[in-house]
């Protein structure tokens, strides 16, 4: 009797999100991250007591040294020949590229390669390694190998496209609805004609999509390849850098920002109309 | 009678279709003549006006392939404090990016965006705007802002993060199940409070496995951030073509690949631990 009073009366214990052992990890998980945070600003020697006063100085910096840009540095003939020398390297990057990349795709894709035992692994293992190395390693070592100018810029930018669009363009390819290609391969098409007519109609609008999507950002790291001794608006970068010019440094970076979002809004239209016009 | 002007309306069928289809054909191959003339063009001032083959013989980039080769070993242990630097720079700089990418998503998502369109415009620019700079001008800025050292690159990955962690949650917020943010308002939550509780575990997954997968392209770009004057193994690999080690770059360039492996494999289980 009293002990069924007792259990009645008794309140429960205050609501709370998380109890005993949940709020145990929690803190502990918080507590964790904030060492973990101090313990890298230590590793990388940051100083965290001049972090309050960053975007001050910042401001100072960028108005008293970079302000005002030297517009006419960037109107110079020499600057603008190497605006279209940007847009020809990353042109033919991404051009010879996707004619690389699209049988790497295939062979890459897994629901269509010829051969999964060696193709596939060979496909996957090129676009892999183009993926992983940085676009401006590879820059630096096919700058080393062949010497200045827009040719090792150009492959540069060709290897990154392989690895950009490789993985996408296969990722497409993998999406694709089987019946086409079973329609196909039931009729006795071999393998190259099953990927000409079953697999290219059905992926035809996402690669072009892909394609001029890789464009631009081929093109956004072609704007910088030259700063490591490849051709384009990234060589400009690296004088003014050099001599530290600051404002003309404002004015490149600046105009780099413009051209590369004009590139990118270029891009998306495109991209738009066709979508729009196979709608 | 009537099949006549059946017919002759047949025919009108026809012939604009045939219009049609012979324009479309004009069209496209317009457009693949303007392709190819700008590949000729293109590939004319590359490899005609801008190489100067006499230099570069099979003999020359043989030599240096093969220099490439020579594999230094002996730097590999000095080559591991500059790895750890570059994978907390990586993981400091998505930490950035993912605190600064909050702000921009609630202004870059339609639904919640807190003046409408003109909010909403300003969080897509600054999306477009942290996406279309390469990581290397946003080293170049911040290290013109706050001078040489890790924190530069920390600061430029953050930034360079911003867009994809906040446009794929704009994207994620615009998609939410809107029952609960009802529910909540049905009882009179305030804002804050629907954004806290009836948006955000909603969005949180997408943000999560966004941010890990931010972590692992950070770690990538992390690596040549010592080009323009930030710490870690790009540093290393500056000091190796500054002294034209080129045994010593590619020792450089095999411990990035081991890094950039490891990341992505650590990035796949961690994404499907949490999705």
């Amino acid at each position: 009797m009293s002990v069924a009073t007792t259990s009645q009366t008794r309140a429960l214990p205050e609501w709370r999100r998380f109890r005993f052992p949940q709020s145990l990890y929690k803190y502990g998980a918080v507590i964790g991250a904030l060492a973990f945070i101090y313990w890298s600003l230590e590793m990388l020697r940051i100083d965290v007591e001049r972090l309050p006063g960053m975007l001050g100085r910042m401001g100072e910096v960028l108005s008293e040294r970079y302000w005002p840009p030297a517009v006419s540095h960037v109107l110079e003939a020499g600057y603008l020949q190497a605006v279209i020398d940007t847009f020809q390297m990353s042109y033919v990057a991404t051009v010879v590229g996707m004619l690389i990349a699209i049988p790497l795709a295939w062979f890459g894709a897994y629901n269509m390669t010829p051969s999964r035992r060696f193709l596939y692994p060979v496909a996957r293992v090129i676009v892999m390694t183009c993926r992983s190395v940085h676009e401006m390693i590879w820059t630096i070592v096919i700058v080393a190998i062949v010497g200045f100018g827009m040719l090792p810029g150009t492959l540069a930018m060709t290897l990154f496209c392989i690895g950009f669009a490789g993985k996408l363009l296969s990722e497409a390819v993998e999406a694709i609805r089987v019946g086409p290609v079973e329609a196909i391969r039931a009729s006795g098409a071999n393998e190259f004609q099953v990927f000409v007519f079953a697999v290219l109609p059905q992926v035809r609008v996402a690669w072009t999509g892909i394609a001029i999507y890789t464009w631009d950002v081929v093109f956004r790291a072609a704007t910088v390849v030259g700063f490591f001794g490849a051709g384009g608006m990234g060589h400009f970068l690296r004088e003014s850098v050099q001599r530290v010019e600051s404002n003309q440094v404002a004015a490149i970076l600046l105009s780099i920002v413009v051209i590369v979002m004009i590139a990118e809004l270029v891009s998306a239209w495109i991209r738009s109309r066709i979508a729009g016009a196979i709608a | 009678m009537a099949a006549n002007a059946d017919l002759s309306r047949y025919d009108a069928e026809v012939e604009k279709l045939a219009a049609w289809r012979a324009r479309s054909r004009r069209v496209r191959y317009t457009i693949y003549f303007l392709i190819a003339a700008l590949i000729a063009w293109s590939v004319e001032a590359i490899v005609v006006g801008d190489t100067d083959w006499s230099r570069i013989t099979w003999a020359s980039m043989l030599d240096t392939a093969k220099r490439f080769m020579a594999v230094d070993f002996t730097i590999f242990t000095n080559l591991l404090l500059p790895a750890l630097e570059t994978v907390l720079m990586a993981t400091l700089g998505t930490l950035v990016g993912l605190v600064l990418a909050v702000p921009v998503a609630w202004l870059g998502a339609m639904n919640i965006s807190p003046l409408g369109k003109a909010t909403y415009g300003i969080g897509r620019l600054l999306m477009t705007l942290s996406r279309s700079v390469h990581e290397i001008v946003w080293g170049l800025i911040f290290v013109a802002a706050v001078g040489l050292g890790a924190l530069a690159g920390v600061l430029a990955m953050g930034v360079r993060s911003i867009g994809f962690i906040s446009k794929t949650v704009a994207e994620a917020i615009e998609d939410v199940n809107p029952g609960p943010v009802e529910a909540m308002r049905a009882v009179g939550a305030n804002r804050f409070q629907i954004l806290l509780f009836g948006i955000l575990p909603q969005v949180i997954p997408v943000f999560v496995g966004n941010v890990i997968f931010e972590w692992d392209v950070n770690i990538r770009r992390s690596t040549i951030m010592g080009l323009v004057g930030a710490g870690g193994l790009g540093l290393a690999l500056h000091r190796q073509m500054a002294a034209y080690n080129y045994g010593g770059i590619a020792t450089v360039i095999i411990v990035i690949l081991l890094l950039i492996i490891a990341g992505e494999i650590i990035s796949y289980y961690a994404r499907k631990a949490v999705i």
